[in-house]
């Protein structure tokens, strides 16, 4: 059962940063864009996350409900030294959130509307940000867990696990691989003759994603960054990466043929090894401090409670999957993918 | 401030925002599937139109309410980490349910939004109903989790250590019933109290009465079913606090010593320091009677407890009267209703809508009132007798500044909400004219 809760945790994981991480790279795309485009993203934005958008960032909470009932102590080490991102990524979701649904949903169009439409740009950024420094905080080596906080100063025990040069940029680079998704997701979705505005993005997306994450590996070997180094070492993890990095040329293709199907599958498969090259190099060792690494299976829940979980996520899983299929069937995303692979 | 204080202070203001979030997004579904179902049987253009605005309100709520939801499930862990790090294994399971719950619920929103003209007729009628219906889930199990903390079991405290959890026995806990029962009503009634409220205001000022009239039927038949429902859970509830928890008793009643055929005291003005209530009405022998169901049964005074074992009782008491004040006042307007049923000439006098004017926003202070009885009237405990909230609080210091931020925010946002609604019937009002 262990095994089934852990697919879901991952499988949550995948999926939030895929589909969460596309909604985010839709207001990044938008904050980056001309004037005229910013109008067309807008409206192509809302047509295509309307109906999705909410289900989309239900997985973060699934991944967090899994996380403390199974395994409370890694939870704890979060929520206790990371509280001061994870607030902010907080308020970030709130912000997004409810600027989404005011900039669509308020009766009356008039100024106001370019404040929600701020609101909703700068919070598409800042929360992935804040969201992979988070993630970076967890493997920078910068945590340090004592049984007394209080021996540590506050910096030392809240403020520098994520705010280090590794995490900011392990920040970054989670932002650029959201605009990333969400570049190629529209060019399926735009209007017709407007492509190119989001072919151009995705370049530029991957340009970054590329740059930045050399940067953060470049940085985290010089400093001697104990996750890069075993990251580096490891063979399947360094496969995964080239490997990611190659499909950039079927992707670039399936682009060109106009294949929405593929590119996106492209574009999520690509997301998938890099997730999947960070996690095998030191699974299940996924928190690294200052005096070691901590396995998320140490310290996991007893046997009835991952017995129960597991029951629950699989009969969850069985109601949730194929409503959530059907919804992004019945509202454009699919029903495109399905015009395109049956033209095939 | 202290840390402890903060901390506490963040989850109240929290909490107390996001039940109003909640229940709003939680009912309001019910009265636009009833407004759906009129349109398609009688193709009344009306309640096509009443249909569509009161989905555009339940979009709002739903997604203000999943915002706030999603912060207070980090904020459990980030406020309350030792508490998490014990109870999250145990009490999981209401929650991992509840979010299967919620995804259901945002999986259907997306198919009743966005489904105008593009599913079968029925089908989309349909999704409207499992809006609500796992809405009023997601809502039992979360309050499941909450009748946890005050029933602690499915476990064994051995040495201070959680043994031989069993998840199932910890969600169907002794207060998971009665308390779910409890704020189902209570969220029915506080919503449709305060929907019914807007729109007899609409009909007050003399617009769109055809409209605004129909939507108050809906609203204020739920609303007033409930409140009339409402006095039976509360009994449950008494008896069932009166067994488990009867400092909380204690404290609702002021009630200091222990005695038999214990008198009911309405209202009052509690001194901690004298342990004496003035200016109140006491009901003799009805407290015992109450919560036993025996004019003569000894109920426990505060006395009886230890110091550190008594919650805030003015508080908890006050808090108490208000709550069963208002439930008495909108039990008696949903019996005024009904009987306007028979009376329509009172639906022409302004006096009448004005009432339910006035009655809008009392079911939503009741309601609050109610969850400081519930919370308020725990502590010093965040597990019954088994781990205090001080020994659960965040390491971190300086948790003030994360609760001023939350003021800031939350306060914006419901004030952005009421001006959003606001537009909503401006619009709706100066619409098919």
């Amino acid at each position: 059962m262990l095994y089934v809760v852990l697919f879901f945790l991952i499988f949550s994981l995948f999926l939030y940063v895929v589909l969460g991480g596309a909604d985010y790279g839709a207001g990044i795309i938008e904050l980056f864009s001309s004037e005229e485009n910013q109008k067309i993203t807008k409206k192509t934005i809302y047509r295509v996350m309307g109906p999705v958008w909410e289900a989309n960032h239900i997985w973060i909470i699934i991944l967090i409900v899994i996380l403390w009932i199974a395994f409370p102590v890694y939870y704890n080490i979060m929520v206790v030294n990371l509280h001061i991102p994870i607030t902010i990524v907080l308020l970030g979701v709130t912000l997004r959130g409810v600027a989404f649904v005011f900039r669509h949903y308020d009766a009356i169009i008039d100024n106001s509307q370019q404040l929600y439409d701020r609101m909703f740009k700068i919070s598409s950024l800042i929360t992935p940000v804040f969201l992979g420094m988070v993630f970076g905080a967890l493997i920078s080596g910068e945590i340090e867990v004592a049984e007394d906080v209080s021996t540590l100063s506050f910096y030392e025990a809240f403020i520098r696990p994520w705010f280090n040069i590794f995490s900011i940029m392990v920040g970054l680079f989670f932002a650029a691989l959201c605009a990333f998704l969400s570049s190629v997701l529209l060019i399926g979705e735009s209007e017709i003759g407007k492509e190119n505005i989001y072919i151009r993005k995705s370049i530029i997306a991957v340009i970054i994603v590329f740059v930045v994450g050399l940067l953060t590996f470049g940085y985290g070997f010089f400093s001697e960054n104990i996750f890069v180094q075993d990251f580096i070492g490891d063979p399947f993890a360094m496969i995964a990466v080239v490997f990611s990095g190659l499909l950039l040329f079927p992707l670039w293709k399936t682009i060109k043929k106009g294949n929405k199907v593929w590119s996106r599958f492209f574009a999520g498969l690509q997301v998938f090894l890099i997730l999947l090259a960070a996690l095998i190099s030191h699974f299940p060792n996924i928190i690294i401090t200052k005096t070691g690494a901590i396995s998320l299976i140490d310290d996991v829940a007893p046997d009835s409670v991952i017995n129960t979980l597991g029951i629950t996520l699989i009969i969850g899983g069985t109601v949730i999957l194929p409503g959530l299929f059907h919804l992004l069937k019945s509202f454009k995303m699919i029903k495109i993918l399905e015009r395109n692979s049956t033209s095939d | 401030m202290e840390n402890l204080d903060a901390a506490r202070l963040q989850m109240a203001f929290t909490l107390i925002f996001h039940i109003v979030f909640a229940c709003i997004g939680m009912v309001m579904p019910f009265f636009m599937v009833v407004s759906h179902y009129k349109w398609l049987k009688t193709r009344d253009q009306i309640y096509l139109t009443l249909t569509k605005s009161w989905q555009k309100g339940v979009a709002i709520f739903f997604v203000t309410g999943a915002v706030s939801g999603t912060a207070l499930s980090f904020e459990l862990g980030l406020l309350w980490p030792e508490f998490m790090k014990h109870a999250g294994p145990i009490i999981g399971m209401p929650f991992s349910l509840e979010g299967a719950a919620f995804f259901v619920e945002a999986i259907a929103l997306g198919f009743y939004l966005y489904g105008w003209n593009k599913l079968p007729e029925r089908f989309h009628w349909f999704t409207g109903i499992i809006i609500g219906v796992s809405g009023v889930a997601s809502g039992i199990l979360v309050v499941a989790a909450n009748g946890w903390m005050n029933a602690p079991s499915g476990f064994d405290y051995i040495d201070g250590k959680f043994l031989n959890i069993n998840p199932v026995e910890a969600m169907l806990n002794p207060a998971w019933f009665t308390q779910a029962l409890h704020m189902t009503l209570a969220a029915f009634t506080a919503t449709g109290f305060a929907v019914a409220g807007i729109h007899a205001y609409q009909v007050y000022k003399k617009r769109r009465i055809e409209l605004h009239k129909k939507a108050f039927k809906i609203a204020i038949t739920f609303g007033a079913i409930a409140a009339i429902l409402q006095p039976i859970s509360g009994d449950i509830s008494a008896k069932d606090i009166a067994e488990r928890q009867p400092v909380k008793l204690a404290a609702m009643e002021a009630h200091y010593t222990t005695e038999k055929g214990a008198p009911l005291y309405i209202g009052g003005i509690v001194n901690a320091e004298t342990q004496e209530v003035s200016y109140k009405i006491a009901l003799p022998k009805m407290l015992s009677f109450l919560a036993f169901g025996d004019f003569d049964a000894e109920v426990k005074g505060l006395n009886d407890f230890p110091e550190d074992e008594h919650p805030n009782v003015p508080m908890v008491h006050y808090a108490f009267q208000i709550m069963v004040g208002i439930g008495g006042i909108l039990l008696l307007a949903g019996v005024l209703y009904f009987i306007s049923l028979k009376r329509k000439k009172w639906f022409n006098t302004n006096r009448y809508w004005l009432l339910f004017v006035i009655l809008a926003p009392l079911g939503f202070i009741a309601l609050e009132a109610g969850w400081i009885v519930t919370e308020v009237g725990r502590q010093p405990w965040i597990i019954h007798k088994i781990m205090r909230t001080k020994d659960a609080v965040t390491p971190m210091p300086g948790i003030v500044f994360s609760f001023y931020t939350y003021v800031v925010v939350y306060l914006t946002l419901s004030v952005a909400v009421t001006w959003l609604m606001l537009r909503q019937i401006k619009v709706l009002n100066h619409s098919n004219h």
